[in-house]
């Protein structure tokens, strides 16, 4: 057992890079190129590609995606629309949690 | 370490073909899918399901895990061969016990991800570890002030004669303040070792917040409920509350109603553009159990001309 005291970055202030991403997700980056273009990842993503980055929100997206082509065989469209609603449901979610009311009672 | 029937998680039969046993899993992960599922432990019985299809989903696996398996039951003892699965992958962090042991001795086969880059040459063959995700869990005083949490990982290691072995590892991981539910902390060098030489892969910790009965969030912003007296909210007052950056005087306007939103700007979380705290008042009565408070309850209904009722037509 270490008890070693790290300190990380977080991506909001160092963003990964294509390659980063790419590995992150354990794919090609032809994989993360193919979903930026189909306008399923990276959302305001410059057109440089050398000088895309990504932030949170995209290795959370990026990794939700893939599950969902793994699992289901799904196409990119149809991942994203899965990850889009499920997006919304979460969304929706913390909306009544604010309002005071339990999402799973109410 | 306990043996573990795969086929039951999948609920499927040990002749089952490859096809249905992914009908099998595709059908129980959108049953637990934690985006859907109302059951508690949706999160845990996804866990299981990924580790089961992980290994029967794969054909190879499958044979090797049946040519083990044979004879066992659930929960019985269960030691592998020293020898065994070296032609296998790692499960990813997080993953149980049973399969990280099974396919801990192993070399790592090179992937087809851009983290596999093998270069041979100089006749060895060099490839990055792979990166690790896991979540960590943190208060929002963490959130406010920044602090230091503690996470437990089972991470391989390289022991002395090369052979990779699964450790358990406990890390303290420094919570920057600002930080919001979602975002994403990279440790550089924290995931699985690399092979030949190559360089470690990565560890990212996705920040959680622990429930707070106190507080609600909503990306950098926060809500709080303040309980407040009948003559509070109508005469107004100045009152102290206790928020999470501390303790403030907040001025209840006159007129007040329960549900009326308080906006302390820039008091939510202190990120880089920082949130804002709201207080949702709340008009609390108080209890008429006594001869006076009960006086002044009928002196209000006597002199006060007042139908709570009169917008829905009373």
């Amino acid at each position: 057992m270490h008890d070693d005291i790290l300190t990380g970055v977080l991506l909001e202030d160092v963003a990964l890079t294509l390659d980063e991403l790419a590995r992150a997700c354990n794919v090609e980056p032809d994989w993360v190129v193919r979903h930026v273009h189909a306008g399923v990842l990276g959302e305001g993503i410059s057109v440089q590609v050398t000088s895309w980055r990504f932030r949170s929100n995209d290795l959370a997206r990026a990794r939700r995606l893939l599950s969902v082509e793994r699992d289901f065989d799904a196409n990119e469209d149809l991942a994203a629309l899965v990850v889009d609603m499920a997006d919304e449901i979460r969304r929706l979610r913390a909306r009544l949690r604010v309002l005071g009311v339990d999402p799973h009672i109410g | 370490m306990e043996y573990k029937d795969y086929y039951q998680t999948l609920g499927v039969e040990k002749t089952a073909t490859q096809d249905d046993i992914k009908k099998a899993y595709r059908k129980l992960v959108r049953q637990y899918h934690p985006d859907v599922s109302k059951h508690k432990d949706a999160d845990a019985k996804t866990k299981e399901i990924n580790e089961a299809y992980d290994v029967l989903g794969d054909a190879e696996k499958r044979a090797a895990y049946d040519e083990l398996g044979r004879g066992h039951r659930p929960g019985q003892g269960f030691q592998p061969p020293p020898d065994w699965g070296t032609q296998f992958d790692f499960g990813g962090a997080g993953a149980d016990d049973f399969f990280n042991d099974l396919f801990s001795h192993v070399g790592r086969r090179a992937r087809g991800g851009a983290g596999a880059g093998g270069r041979a040459g100089g006749g060895g063959f060099q490839m990055p570890g792979e990166d690790i995700h896991a979540a960590i869990a943190v208060d929002l005083r963490d959130a406010y002030q920044g602090g230091t949490r503690t996470i437990s990982l089972r991470i391989p290691q390289h022991d002395a004669q090369g052979q990779v072995t699964m450790q358990d590892k406990t890390l303290s991981v420094n919570i920057p303040q600002g930080v919001t539910p979602g975002q994403q902390l990279r440790m550089r060098g924290q995931g699985h070792p690399g092979f030949g030489g190559g360089p470690a892969g990565d560890l990212y910790l996705e920040i959680q917040l622990n429930p707070d009965p106190r507080y609600r969030v909503e990306g950098t912003h926060v809500y709080q409920d303040v309980p407040v007296a009948p003559w509070e909210a109508a005469l107004g007052a100045s009152i102290s509350v206790q928020t999470p950056s501390g303790t403030v005087e907040v001025t209840v306007p006159p007129g007040s109603q329960s549900g009326r939103k308080l906006r302390l700007k820039g008091r939510g979380i202190p990120a880089k553009t920082p949130g804002d705290l709201y207080l949702m008042l709340t008009v609390v009565l108080p209890p008429a159990t006594s001869d006076r408070a009960r006086e002044l309850y009928e002196a209000m209904a006597r002199d006060l001309a007042f139908n709570p009722r009169e917008r829905i037509g009373a």
